[in-house]
């Protein structure tokens, strides 16, 4: 236990002057990934208020009808018209992002109100994700304009307008915005999480591993009295270590990244910070730390295997797929964690961290995904010890 | 004292290295060649033993496997009493190795790596403390002993290689080609180093294929070749049955004389 702490003080020591790791695990999670945070939630912020003020494009195709609706957007600052042409004009001019929209009315249009029909008219527009703010103010033009239609119908026929509720209903939604933002943005966390647990592990253990080998120093260690196994258990707790704490200052970076971010509105925010509190912290930790293991018995596998720093770049460097892929599954809506997905690596702990976000955490399940990843977690070490030992892989290239 | 007996390692040969060395002499049909082939000899505490081949001949295994880093095929090993088969880790204890491609941890410094081994043997501080300083004065390193590897000569380097092999004050010490690719002045440090270890009366294995060391440092010689010793005996039986005009001449006419 002795030779095993001063390996893996003396492999901290090390790792941790390395300028690559320190990027890895310093620099990336806590001064860029705030940066990131704060830059696009910023852009993001800016363009949806400029969606908002900006004047809106709309063409209008009458055929002679709703004078009503002409004059009540003509008096608006926020609308530009354009009249004078043809529907088909009016599509062009929205597919050519001439126009946000083009309402179209039908020639019998005022007839059909009149005769308390539903006046016919189409609305034309590009429904992209960057034009569903400018298409949601075009509908509300002529949501008012209904309303209007419709207050003058009731009045005309002397009813009370509150005669069309025929069921008063009250819809309260009893998920806490905790829970709400968790299923749509707590996935977020764990992914994050992982990613950087896996990118802060990898740097050490090529360094630690293939690197020594590369450089020579592996060799000299073999020769002094520390045994095999103590030589991995500190070389595989400093990989491990690494990786926990480059999550945890990813934690604390996404922190800072949120607290600076301007106008994220309040009630976000404090689900958002309510999700970094200390309990959940706690479980996500519990989490991290077979997790953390699982990778650093697979990192140094294969950095032991390879000949030289440049090998274990390449063999590893492909294995960010099979990370993000399962990380990326359990961001999907409706995967949730039940038997089978407890027992899939890195998706189990996606699933498992948005649940202790949401608070819905099962313990079984929670116990399901535990014992799983310490399995997996000493069978990596197994697999690294098997590896460690052969005589081919550690003199392989030397 | 190291006592080794019909050592024999069998390296089993790649697919590639197969294809590339099909029809050689001494590869099998079953893809297996001999790195070492049953060799015996003893190296005396208060001698040093100089092992010399060519290239590919089987120094490095034959010494790596003394130093337990490789475990041997066949044959037996003893250091220092110690069966290194059965017990490697207690061979290490008293073992210190230095080889010419040893390189040193660049973030560290002489300081902090002399204290990493001094730890890894389990030396007590005040002894640790004391053999430091002894050695580091001796060598003159106490100018850069706080400066990182990375920052140093490679003399300097090599001087804090040589501290890292022998802090422990081991009773073997096994060189692998120590001097290959150093400059005059900094091989000299290891030969010095070579010539201390033998007045301590330690028991110095080296290998070399540089005849001018073997002259100068060698008590007992051993020369290797394909895995098989075709000479092995005191250096100065070597010198007397001599029938080339130097050393070298000798050791060509052995090497070429040697059945394939």
């Amino acid at each position: 236990m002795k030779t095993t702490f001063t390996v893996f003080k003396k492999e901290l020591v090390d790792s941790l002057r390395d300028r690559r790791t320190l990027v890895a695990m310093v620099f990336v999670p806590l001064v860029l990934f705030p940066i990131l945070i704060s830059i696009s939630s910023s852009m993001l912020i800016s363009h949806e208020k400029k969606a908002e003020k900006r004047t809106l494009r709309i063409g209008l195709v009458t055929n002679g009808n709703a004078a009503d609706f002409r004059e009540m957007i003509s008096a608006r600052g926020d609308v530009r018209l354009t009249e004078g042409i043809t529907a088909g004009e009016g599509r062009a001019l929205v597919r050519a992002d001439s126009l946000d929209a083009v309402f179209v009315f039908d020639p019998a249009f005022d007839e059909q109100v009149a005769a308390l029909d539903a006046g016919k008219v189409s609305m034309y527009h590009k429904s992209t994700e960057n034009a569903a703010i400018e298409r949601r103010r075009a509908r509300g033009l002529l949501d008012e304009f209904e309303k209007k239609l419709r207050e003058k119908r009731f009045e005309s026929l002397d009813l009370d307008l509150s005669i069309i509720e025929t069921v008063d209903m009250g819809d309260e939604n009893l998920a806490s915005t905790k829970e709400r933002l968790a299923e749509q943005i707590g996935g977020l966390l764990p992914y994050l999480i992982i990613i950087f647990c896996f990118t802060g592990s990898m740097y050490p253990a090529i360094d630690l591993a293939a690197g020594e080998k590369e450089r020579g120093t592996l060799e000299t260690l073999l020769t002094s009295p520390a045994g095999r196994m103590e030589i991995l258990l500190g070389k595989f707790g400093v990989v491990g270590l690494t990786g926990i704490l480059t999550a945890l200052v990813s934690i604390l970076g996404m922190y800072i990244g949120i607290r600076q971010s301007p106008e994220i509105p309040t009630e976000v925010l404090n689900a958002i910070l309510g999700m970094l509190e200390f309990g959940s912290i706690v479980l996500l930790l519990s989490l991290l730390l077979p997790l953390a293991m699982f990778f650093a018995g697979i990192l140094l596998s294969l950095s032991f295997f390879a000949k030289s720093f440049k090998e274990a770049q390449s063999i590893i460097t492909p294995l960010m797929i099979f990370i993000i892929v399962p990380a990326f599954i359990g961001l999907m809506p409706g995967m949730s964690l039940n038997s089978t997905t407890a027992l899939i690596p890195i998706l189990n702990v996606t699933l498992a961290t948005k649940a202790i976000i949401a608070g819905t955490i099962d313990p079984g399940m929670f116990v399901e995904v535990y014992v799983s990843l310490i399995v997996l977690a000493g069978l990596s070490l197994w697999v690294c010890r098997w590896v460690f030992g052969r005589e081919g892989t550690i003199f392989r290239g030397v | 004292m190291i006592v080794v007996k019909d050592l024999r390692k069998t390296f089993k040969l790649s697919r590639q290295q197969k294809r590339e060395l099909k029809n050689t002499p001494g590869v099998r049909a079953d893809g297996t060649v001999d790195a070492v082939a049953g060799i015996s000899f003893t190296c005396q505490p208060g001698r040093i033993f100089s092992l010399i081949g060519p290239n590919g001949a089987g120094k490095t295994t034959a010494l790596r496997m003394i130093a337990t880093l490789l475990k041997p095929t066949s044959g037996s090993i003893e250091v220092a009493g110690i069966d290194a088969v059965k017990h490697p880790q207690d061979v290490r204890r008293r073992l210190g190795f230095l080889t010419g491609t040893t390189k040193l941890y660049d973030r560290l410094t002489p300081n902090e790596i002399v204290k990493y081994y001094a730890d890894l043997h389990g030396m007590e501080k005040s002894v640790f403390e004391k053999r430091k300083d002894e050695l580091f004065t001796l060598l003159d390193m106490n100018d850069f002993a706080k400066r990182r590897i990375g920052k140093l000569s490679t003399g300097m380097r090599q001087k804090v290689s040589i501290v890292r092999t022998i802090i422990h004050d081991p009773e073997i010490v096994v060189f692998d080609e120590p001097t290959v690719g150093l400059d005059v002045i900094t091989a000299k440090n290891i030969i010095d180093l070579i010539r201390r270890c033998k007045q301590e009366g330690k028991t110095v294995i080296f290998s070399t294929h540089i005849m001018g060391e073997v002259s100068l440092l060698s008590d007992d010689t051993a020369i290797i070749h394909k895995g098989k010793l075709i000479f092995c005996g005191a250096y100065s039986e070597f010198a007397h049955q001599m029938q080339g005009r130097s050393i070298e001449e000798e050791f060509i006419r052995l090497i070429e004389g040697a059945p394939r």
